[in-house]
């Protein structure tokens, strides 16, 4: 049925804040429905972003009013994303929530691309989709060396766990991340909110695992994370290039909520959990909330009225966590051995012996690599390393066991 | 019903460029944009990117004349910030229906376009974004003056589509767009003349009111002031 935010009425926002009692929410399950873990993690990316999008745009104004609706929103948000990131539980350590986090790469990423009407988008989406697909891999292999754990416990076998592009070959020089942006006019919209989405995710993925590597103990696992999160320093900067940056900031925030608004609806659809059920559907009315002030802002500020921008409901389709084995090796037979080079891609063999790719690998993985590193060890430790190989051997025979 | 922004649902269409990427069903080519206007002898390709950029500015002038005149504390300027922002979009229909006459897509968003998109954003944006610095008379003149900008280049452009029009082969494609010029030209005189004198006015108002220029004017005080000005 069709939906369409601008006619619901939302919660006011004057209406959304919250006691400490009300945020304060009784974790998951670790060992619970993985794709709610996940769901829980895109959300708390999505709020982030959210939050920073709405600091950058105050930094932009002295306006009191626009400050003001600025920070109402983005108190909001933070009470919000304090709700959905508390739900990770307690007793879920950096290293599952990492696997978390890849699983959220990996399902987020395939369905995208599967979905995305846009062939240049989509190829940007299975480009990074092998990259995760391979930290996935890593960090599982991490898992079972230091706490001697199964991340397909985490994962159920809902995402596979094998060797994508291989994290040590996808350093390149930065140049090689910018890609050309959609056209805001002629981009489909379920194309922005796809962008839109998969930038947020990158980002908090980025921030994470920066943030947590100096907590962990053992080298291997400091710096396999260090090293992986400057690949998602790379992806953030990868898909957020792709978005025009014509839009004024008013658009932008109304894109912003819009998305939002999308996540929350697409998370309702699919939850089984009713508790969670309920915190999607409040944030979903929230947001709504919050969507109408921000098109306020637009036809106050920018004279544009949000129908002129906004498609005249949301996709049919909601964002769906759900199973991507087949498609991930699909990608993985076709794309394995692809290279960013300049705006666009490349197989590697065509890639000249000159190309600044190979100068920034050798500056890089001089000394070693941790993300080969923690394979080798637990190849020394089990005499093999960690897969959770579903569906058969491997789809790139170079890749097998 | 006049477009005021183009999107795929409209049938958006646009160029590739070094770093605009456009969906293949969506995209555009200089051959393709001339083959779909007469042959006028003139270079049809860049005449569809100008055209484009006219009309781009028309429908950035309604969203900037819709948020001024929500935004004017000044009845009179409201007022006519209202009428003008009417005129504008009149202005828009009017170039979209030459473009589509000749067989052009309105939709179409040229390079040029975005150029003049990117500065009307701006422009606009800069009517609020710095109003914490600004006092109340302050923010009504550049509004005013974010007004007299946009209709500067609004007024070459239809300057320049009336030369154009004279290098035109004689025929129906010439007086259709003898007959735009015609109708919009004396209006966007008289938008830019009322945005040149409103300001000569508004500033002699301020210049010779002492308190007007008084230093701690309450805002109240001042958005009264404001009121009264024109009346």
């Amino acid at each position: 049925m069709a939906f369409n935010p601008l006619e619901q009425r939302g919660i006011p926002v004057e209406e959304q804040f919250r006691s400490w009692s009300e945020l304060s929410v009784e974790p998951l399950d670790k060992l619970g429905d993985p794709y709610t873990r996940c769901r829980v993690i895109l959300m708390n990316g999505i709020e982030v972003e959210s939050i920073l999008f709405a600091h950058q745009f105050a930094r932009a104004t002295d306006d009191l009013d626009i400050r003001r609706a600025l920070a109402l929103g983005r108190r909001i948000d933070q009470q919000q994303r304090a709700v959905v990131n508390n739900l990770n539980p307690g007793d879920q350590s950096p290293l599952e929530t990492t696997i978390g986090y890849e699983q959220v790469a990996v399902d987020l990423t395939a369905w995208l691309a599967r979905n995305e009407p846009d062939p240049a988008l989509k190829q940007a989406l299975d480009f990074a989709l092998l990259e995760d697909f391979d930290h996935l891999y890593r960090y599982a292999n991490l898992y079972e060396l230091i706490d001697g754990r199964d991340a397909a416990e985490l994962t159920d076998s809902l995402t596979e766990i094998m060797p994508g592009r291989p994290t040590v070959v996808e350093h390149r020089h930065p140049y090689d991340d910018v890609r050309p942006h959609y056209d805001t006019h002629t981009v489909d919209p379920l194309s922005r909110l796809h962008v839109m989405t998969i930038v947020a995710a990158e980002q908090q993925t980025m921030n994470y695992y920066l943030n947590h590597s100096a907590e962990l103990v053992e080298p291997v696992a400091r710096d396999l994370y260090v090293e992986i999160s400057h690949i998602e320093e790379q992806h953030v900067t990868h898909y957020e290039s792709l978005i025009d940056p014509l839009d004024s900031w008013f658009e932008q925030l109304v894109f912003h909520k819009y998305d939002e608004v999308y996540l929350y609806w697409s998370m309702l659809q699919q939850e089984a959990d009713p508790r969670l059920k309920r915190i999607w559907e409040l944030h979903l009315e929230m947001e709504i909330g919050q969507l109408h002030v921000a098109c306020d802002l637009l036809r106050r500020y920018q004279g544009v009225e949000p129908e002129e921008i906004l498609p005249p409901e949301l996709p049919e389709v909601p964002l769906t966590f759900e199973t991507n084995k087949e498609y991930v090796r699909s990608v993985l037979a076709e794309q394995v051995d692809l290279r960013a080079d300049g705006t666009g891609y490349r197989p590697l063999d065509e890639l000249p012996d000159d190309h600044r790719y190979f100068a920034f690998q050798g500056i890089v993985n001089e000394g070693g690599t941790p993300s080969e590193a923690v394979v080798d060890e637990i190849r020394v430790v089990d005499g093999r390393d960690f897969r959770d190989e579903v569906e058969g051997p491997h789809p790139v025979a170079g890749l097998r066991a | 019903m006049t477009i005021l922004v183009p999107t795929k649902a409209t049938g958006a269409t646009a160029k590739t460029a070094e770093m605009t990427y456009v969906e293949p069903a969506q995209q555009v080519t200089d051959d393709e944009l001339a083959a779909a206007l007469p042959d006028a002898g003139l270079d049809m390709a860049f005449v569809a990117d100008f055209l484009s950029a006219a009309l781009t500015h028309e429908r950035c002038g309604r969203h900037l004349y819709r948020s001024v005149a929500a935004r004017t504390n000044n009845p009179v300027l409201k007022r006519r910030y209202e009428e003008l922002g009417q005129e504008t979009e009149r202005h828009a229909e009017i170039l979209e229906d030459l473009i589509a006459g000749m067989g052009g897509n309105p939709s179409y968003v040229s390079p040029a376009a975005r150029g003049v998109e990117g500065a009307d954003t701006k422009l606009v944006e800069s009517t609020s974004l710095l109003g914490g610095s600004l006092d109340v008379t302050t923010r009504e003149m550049v509004m005013l003056q974010a007004v007299f900008l946009a209709e500067s280049l609004d007024h070459a452009h239809w300057q320049t589509i009336a030369e154009l029009a004279d290098h035109l082969p004689d025929g129906d494609l010439k007086d259709r767009w003898a007959r735009a010029v015609g109708e919009v030209g004396p209006e966007e005189d008289e938008h830019l003349e009322w945005a040149r004198e409103t300001m000569g006015k508004m500033v002699m108002l301020q210049a010779a009111s002492g308190t007007m220029a008084a230093v701690g004017a309450k805002a109240e005080e001042l958005v009264e002031t404001v009121r009264g000005w024109f009346s």
